[in-house]
């Protein structure tokens, strides 16, 4: 009895620590502005953190939960078209469109995870490929949201409400550093919620959560609409930032990958997995293309890959299994 | 050393170099270089770096604006310096990569960019940071109608591809006596097809011609022959493909294995003027007609053609086609505006391209010329409609560049 007392205190001791640490990161980008004034990586700590922000919320289902979606694109999108459409056709802002775009990005992951979830494993995780292929589809060949043309989002004049900057990129980091937040935030809560518990047993097995009286697909479901919600703002902020979106851009199943990839190279159901994947993933990607492309040689991909191969190789359990202080929970396999 | 020795020393080295030692013009060009469009990337990327020679280096006077070399004349004889980036054709690095080459490279103009997505995000950052966009090959016909004030586009865009088209059928018709009725739109998913598709629908209806067929297709599809079913049922007189070079290989064989022989296929442009579809469908490609903006064989026409054919050859060992001519005459034009401007300055150079108006034969093009309207589109890039004879393009209109006459409806 002593015992669990015990670890019931390690527990919350380490999650405090956690939170300060999370509180530490969080001045530290904050400060960035004063000292990257370059455009070209002020744009690259966007997108990276952006990203961190996006692995996280797909980490929460795909993680936490265990349900590996290879169709996130989907709510991307979706969150990408809804606050776009709200901004471009009836003039509201995006700040406020964003949340619309999340809700009907997590609505989304509550309706395709209705019949997906029903299936497991390597079925489900092909099942949300297909459903992102479709969405794809349909996007492309409506009409009425701009079908393959896209949507181009003009620039009319300097606003803070309606996310329209012309040249200057810190509003943008703040903006990507609330989402990330936003996202890690709810993570940890997560982590430590009753939620979380049952999540992980989700994960773990699935028989033997349900003899504990774990609601298995009520929890996937939650999980589902939490990170599909998330996902959704992602796109809206990400449509804002680069001022013209199309269904290639932002529902392909190359983005699906993207938004996995780097919780899975950081380390899948943990805190800060998501961050420390993007961190290493976004910059080599872009860097390398960016001074490596132009020769046309292909050299950036290969090397890109290489390492992706390499990381695998070495940590199967992601990156942040280098650190040993943050492990994960206790009890979570 | 004493100080006189250092400042002699100096001295010397000012005399070394030319008195007007004039700074390199940097330009930068945005391409997917890797990733689905790279061959087009790269053969644009070997296309400005032949231009790029033509402009800077000594050689025979070429018969064309900017064709003496040399550098900038105006500039003392500065050149042009290319920076290329890889857009990988995605919108959103597209938009990076130009910050990067306005911020970093200091590159007073770009170039760009094959597909219209990213000119897309291109063209909103030149305009914002002040810097010209010189749409060489983007052919999506919204581009220029976005209120862009540093926008430029040389290339005729799909409205005027498809309004040559439409044309061409009214001026074959009187001139054969057998006019055009009926068309069968066939188009791919993508922005290509859907646009071009769109344009050719409503000049239809204009010219008062009945849509027998209207069919859609998803972009690379493994099997077209339901596709080639309906266009036989429809029958039109003229089928108006938009298609890439798999896809336009595919349905011309579906066609003909269910022995369905179109009275006339015009295409526009694309995946049916690669010399992958020409030599892949063979003998299946004579008397196909497609638009283009280039016409290879006028070089009666356009006496450049030839010498810098040959510059282009040695380089990629490929013909200049439709897309490789647009970016060389693009480069040409941003070039002579840039030599106009006097300063090389982007608001200079800006003024340079609105006041440009070149004559078609001062360039390789077979246009009537180069000048921009007040949304920066040029108006007298005109095109041109060519057969395929023999197993290669040859220009059957306007009836005064052509080379031969059409095979028609036959």
């Amino acid at each position: 009895m002593a015992g669990s007392i015990l670890g019931h205190n390690s527990i919350q001791r380490r999650r405090r620590l956690e939170l300060i640490v999370g509180l530490i990161v969080l001045a530290g980008l904050c400060l960035l502005p004063l000292v990257v004034k370059d455009v070209y990586t002020q744009n690259l700590i966007i997108l990276t953190i952006l990203y961190a922000g996006l692995a996280q919320a797909w980490n929460i289902l795909g993680g936490y939960c265990g349900q590996v979606s290879l169709g996130h694109a989907l709510y991307f999108g979706i969150g990408a078209y809804v606050s776009t459409m709200l901004y471009v056709k009836l003039g509201i802002p995006p700040t406020l469109g964003m949340f619309a775009g999340g809700l009907v990005g997590g609505l989304f992951a509550l309706l395709v995870g209705w019949p997906c979830f029903r299936l497991s494993g390597h079925y489900y995780a092909i099942a949300t490929v297909v459903v992102g292929e479709i969405g794809y589809l349909l996007f492309l060949n409506w009409d009425f949201i701009g079908g393959a043309s896209g949507i181009n989002i003009p620039f009319k004049h300097e606003s803070l409400v309606e996310l329209q900057f012309r040249v200057t990129k810190v509003p943008w980091l703040y903006l990507v550093i609330a989402y990330a937040g936003l996202a890690w935030i709810i993570a940890w809560i997560i982590e430590g919620s009753r939620w979380g518990y049952s999540w992980r047993a989700v994960k773990d097995d699935v028989t033997a959560a349900r003899s504990l009286a774990v609601r298995v697909f009520p929890s996937k479901m939650a999980a589902a609409a939490i990170s599909g919600c998330l996902t959704g703002i992602g796109g809206a902020i990400f449509a804002q930032f680069v001022g013209y979106i199309d269904p290639d851009s932002i529902m392909s199943g190359n983005l699906s990958i993207l938004i996995a990839l780097p919780a899975v190279l950081g380390g899948v159901g943990t805190l800060w997995g998501p961050l420390v994947g993007s961190a290493l993933l976004i910059p080599l990607k872009e860097l390398s293309s960016s001074y490596l492309g132009s020769s046309g040689s292909g050299l950036d991909l290969m090397i890109y890959g290489a390492l992706i191969v390499l990381i695998a190789l070495a940590r199967p359990q992601g990156l942040i299994s280098l650190l040993g202080l943050f492990r994960k929970p206790e009890g979570a396999r | 050393m004493s100080v006189s020795r250092i400042a002699l020393g100096a001295f010397l080295l000012s005399l070394a170099t030319p008195a007007f030692a004039a700074d390199d013009i940097i330009i930068g060009a945005i391409y997917p270089l890797t990733g689905n469009g790279a061959q087009v990337g790269l053969d644009a990327k070997a296309a400005y770096e032949v231009e790029a020679d033509i402009i800077n280096g000594t050689h025979p006077k070429i018969p064309m604006l900017m064709g003496e070399g040399g550098g900038l004349k105006n500039l003392g004889g500065a050149h042009i310096k290319l920076v290329f980036a890889d857009s990988q054709g995605d919108p959103q690095k597209a938009r990076a990569e130009a910050e990067r080459l306005i911020t970093q490279e200091h590159v007073v103009a770009i170039v760009g960019s094959y597909t219209s997505a990213t000119a897309a995000t291109i063209s909103q950052v030149t305009d914002r940071y002040e810097i010209p966009y010189m749409s060489a090959d983007n052919s999506s016909p919204s581009l220029n109608q976005r209120g862009l004030k540093w926008f430029f586009r040389t290339s005729p865009h799909d409205e005027m591809f498809s309004a040559a088209m439409f044309g061409f059928f009214k001026d074959i018709g009187a001139k054969t006596g057998k006019p055009v009725k009926s068309v069968a739109l066939f188009y791919e998913d993508s922005i290509f097809g859907t646009d071009s598709s769109n344009v050719q629908r409503k000049l239809a209806g204009a010219a008062g011609l009945t849509v027998a067929a209207d069919i859609k297709y998803r972009a690379n599809s493994p099997s077209l022959s339901s596709e080639a079913q309906r266009l036989k049922a429809a029958d039109a007189d003229v089928i108006l493909p938009s298609s890439y070079t798999s896809d336009a290989l595919s349905i011309v064989r579906s066609m003909n294995e269910i022995a369905y022989k179109p009275k006339a296929i015009v295409a526009q442009a694309a995946g049916f003027q690669e010399s992958g579809f020409l030599t892949g469908a063979g003998p299946l490609a004579e008397g196909i007609l497609s638009r283009s903006s280039f016409a290879g064989d006028a070089i009666k026409a356009r006496p450049a053609i030839v010498p810098v054919q040959e510059l282009f050859k040695a380089k990629q060992n490929k013909s200049l086609n439709d897309n490789t001519s647009r970016e060389i005459t693009a480069l040409q034009i941003l070039a002579d505006a840039i030599n106009r401007s006097g300063t090389g300055k982007p608001a200079d150079i800006r003024t340079a391209l609105i006041a440009t108006d070149v004559k078609g034969i001062d360039t390789i093009m077979p246009w009537v010329g180069v000048k921009f309207d007040e949304t920066g589109q040029n108006i007298e890039g005109t095109p041109v409609i060519q057969q395929v004879k023999d197993g290669t393009y040859v220009t059957v209109w306007p009836f005064d560049v052509a080379t031969t006459d059409a095979v028609w409806m036959k």
